[in-house]
């Protein structure tokens, strides 16, 4: 028998308690995020801060790869921890699971530590093993990068061996081939070719392909399992929509990699498929819509667990804006010319990270938090409820401000820097230091510092919530709707 | 191939770009919705919508240059027909996909809470 309101892993099977490790690490990561975010927003104000100490490049680097970093901890946590409820099996290999978790961790802070202290090295390959494979994005030592595979590996066999072991739910059989994709996608990344062209053709298919597809996917399935866990919404059509949202999402997911490959060298054909492909990438959203308020008509909206509901709910506006809106707007090639590299691509990022994988890891945080306290009340008039509230209020917030500011910075880039200034070094720094940069800059930073206090308020809601209170979460909401 | 946008066009592309996604998700929402409520009158706004969207993919092609090339003309005639017959080919999905579900939920009280 669990006890209401008292965090012990007792209430937990042994992938939810691995899945907590890979959760406390991920909050500390995205508090990394966060940190090296703003350190590298105020040098874009004051250019001296820290300069020589932490420059912009390591600050950027260290913003992005915590991103990445704690985003996979998240996916993989939440993965872990619906593992068992879903096959029916203890996970097959737990011991692995949780020497990996260790090793992942441990590589994680030497990398960390690698970039803050030594930073760069001479050009050759020993620094590419040891400090910075020099890749945009996946930074990490090629060391790092087969550690990387190896984990993800592993992890594979442990999610695999145990829905073989137990039974393959339509989720377990989608996450097992895409979980196939997102460790054999990762390899692209790791040739080495001198010829720029050819190395960001493969590069992209880790940045692109990770994100747009097995990443979309992967979230399809937490969605799907978060759906059934927070709302009662049938097993069968949860299913099948998430094979209908699959079949759209790699049917333009995968060749609308096109949009990465106007300008990087690669055949003039690319136009064409990435512009056909790219405008079709929105249907999967307009999809959602239809659904949902399908969904919405024939299901009254409860749930015991409100913080992971609006998170949810949160998800699937900032998917849509950040990633149909932000990204629609400067996709197709006659104008992306003039926006790719720029603030503006900064704006979709921020927008679309956040609004579609961030807001569900977080969800599946709160679905966590709900069971690790023994399956405690966590729905209206739950005690403290104003700090969830706050805080996904304070995060959208400074995200939409910092959105905003980007925008208008990228919008100023796009004319000064690339159509009048003919994109050159003397336009370059022209556009940087427009007074409209600056100001979006300003409010990018103001944005930022909104959002940090979101993170802190986050952080400590994660750390308390559910914590006095003793009613159990079934009772009161059958109670509810009796009532 | 292309023909890139001229300076004087940038926010019309981007603006009308934007509410080719906001028109498209609004006719989407009120097709759903009247279907739902079973309100006709509200299948009127939804086309009010995509006459929206219509203006607004136009808008995008006119000052994006697609119009020059046969090509991108064919993916603006696609694009149009894909948001006109997306949200119906949707919704009969839904319907397929909850077609054995009862009407009434309090026959099947929703599982809140799954305690393994």
């Amino acid at each position: 028998m669990s006890v209401l309101g008292i965090l012990t892993s007792a209430n937990l099977n042994g992938g939810q308690k691995l899945a907590t490790k890979y959760f406390t690490v991920a909050i500390a990561l995205f508090g990394a995020q966060v940190l090296f975010g703003l350190l590298a927003g105020i040098q874009y104000l004051n250019p001296d801060f820290l300069y020589g100490i932490l420059d912009f490049s390591v600050n950027r680097m260290l913003h992005i790869n915590a991103m990445v970093v704690w985003l996979l901890f998240g996916f993989i946590g939440s993965v872990y921890w619906l593992l068992e409820d879903e096959s029916g099996a203890p996970v097959v290999g737990l011991g692995l699971g949780n020497l990996i978790f260790w090793v992942f961790t441990l590589a994680v802070v030497v990398v960390v530590l690698v970039f803050l202290l030594v930073q760069v090295g001479p050009g050759e390959l020993k620094s590419i093993w040891l400090i910075n494979e020099g890749r945009e994005y996946i930074e990490a030592p090629r060391w790092a990068d087969i550690g990387i595979v190896v984990c993800v590996l592993a992890f594979f066999f442990n999610v695999a061996a145990t829905f073989a072991k137990g039974k393959f739910t339509g989720i377990g059989g989608v996450l097992v081939l895409d979980l196939i994709a997102l460790a054999g996608l990762y390899l692209a990344g790791m040739w080495y070719t001198p010829n720029i062209s050819m190395d960001q053709h493969w590069w992209w298919w880790v940045i692109h392909l990770w994100v747009e597809a097995t990443w979309e996917v992967l979230v399809g399935c937490l969605m799907a399992y978060g759906l059934i866990t927070t709302m009662g919404v049938r097993r069968r059509i949860v299913e099948t929509w998430l094979y209908i949202e699959v079949a759209l999402m790699f049917g333009s997911g995968i060749l609308g990699l096109g949009h990465h490959y106007f300008w990087i060298g690669t055949p003039e054909y690319w136009f064409t498929i990435g512009g056909f492909f790219s405008a079709l990438e929105p249907i999967p959203l307009v999809a959602m819509v239809v659904h949902a308020v399908f969904d919405a008509g024939h299901h009254k909206l409860k749930s015991t667990n409100h913080p992971a509901l609006a998170w949810i709910i949160a998800q699937a506006f900032g998917n849509f804006f950040g990633a149909g809106v932000w990204g629609f707007m400067h996709t197709l090639p006659q104008i992306n010319l003039y926006t790719h590299g720029t603030q503006w691509t900064a704006s979709h990022g921020h927008l679309a990270f956040f609004g579609a994988y961030a807001t569900m890891v977080i969800a599946f945080l709160y679905i966590a938090l709900q069971k690790w306290r023994g399956g405690v009340y966590m729905s209206s008039n739950l005690a403290g409820a104003w700090k969830w509230k706050w805080a996904i209020f304070l995060l959208h917030a400074g995200l939409i401000a910092m959105v905003m500011g980007m925008l208008i910075a990228g919008y100023e880039q796009s004319q000064i820097e690339r159509a009048i200034g003919g994109s050159d070094w003397v336009a370059y720094f022209a556009a940087q230091s427009h007074r409209w940069f600056m100001q979006g800059m300003f409010w990018r930073q103001i944005g930022g510092w909104v959002f940090a206090s979101g993170f802190v308020l986050l952080a400590w809601d994660l750390m308390t919530i559910g914590k006095r209170e003793t009613r159990p979460a079934v009772q009161n909401e059958t109670a509810e709707a009796a009532a | 191939m292309i023909e890139p946008v001229a300076l004087a066009n940038f926010f019309t592309v981007f603006f009308s770009a934007a509410m080719v996604i906001m028109t498209g998700a609004t006719y989407a929402l009120l097709f759903a919705y009247s279907r739902v409520k079973g309100m006709p009158r509200m299948m009127l706004l939804a086309y009010l919508a995509y006459l929206g969207l219509f203006a607004s993919v136009m808008t995008l092609a006119d000052a994006a240059n697609l119009f020059h090339n046969t090509f991108w003309t064919v993916i603006v005639g696609l694009m149009l027909l894909g948001y006109l017959v997306a949200p119906h080919a949707i919704w009969k999905l839904c319907v397929g996909t909850h077609a054995l579900e009862p009407e009434d939920d309090k026959a099947h009280p929703v599982k809140i809470y799954q305690q393994s």
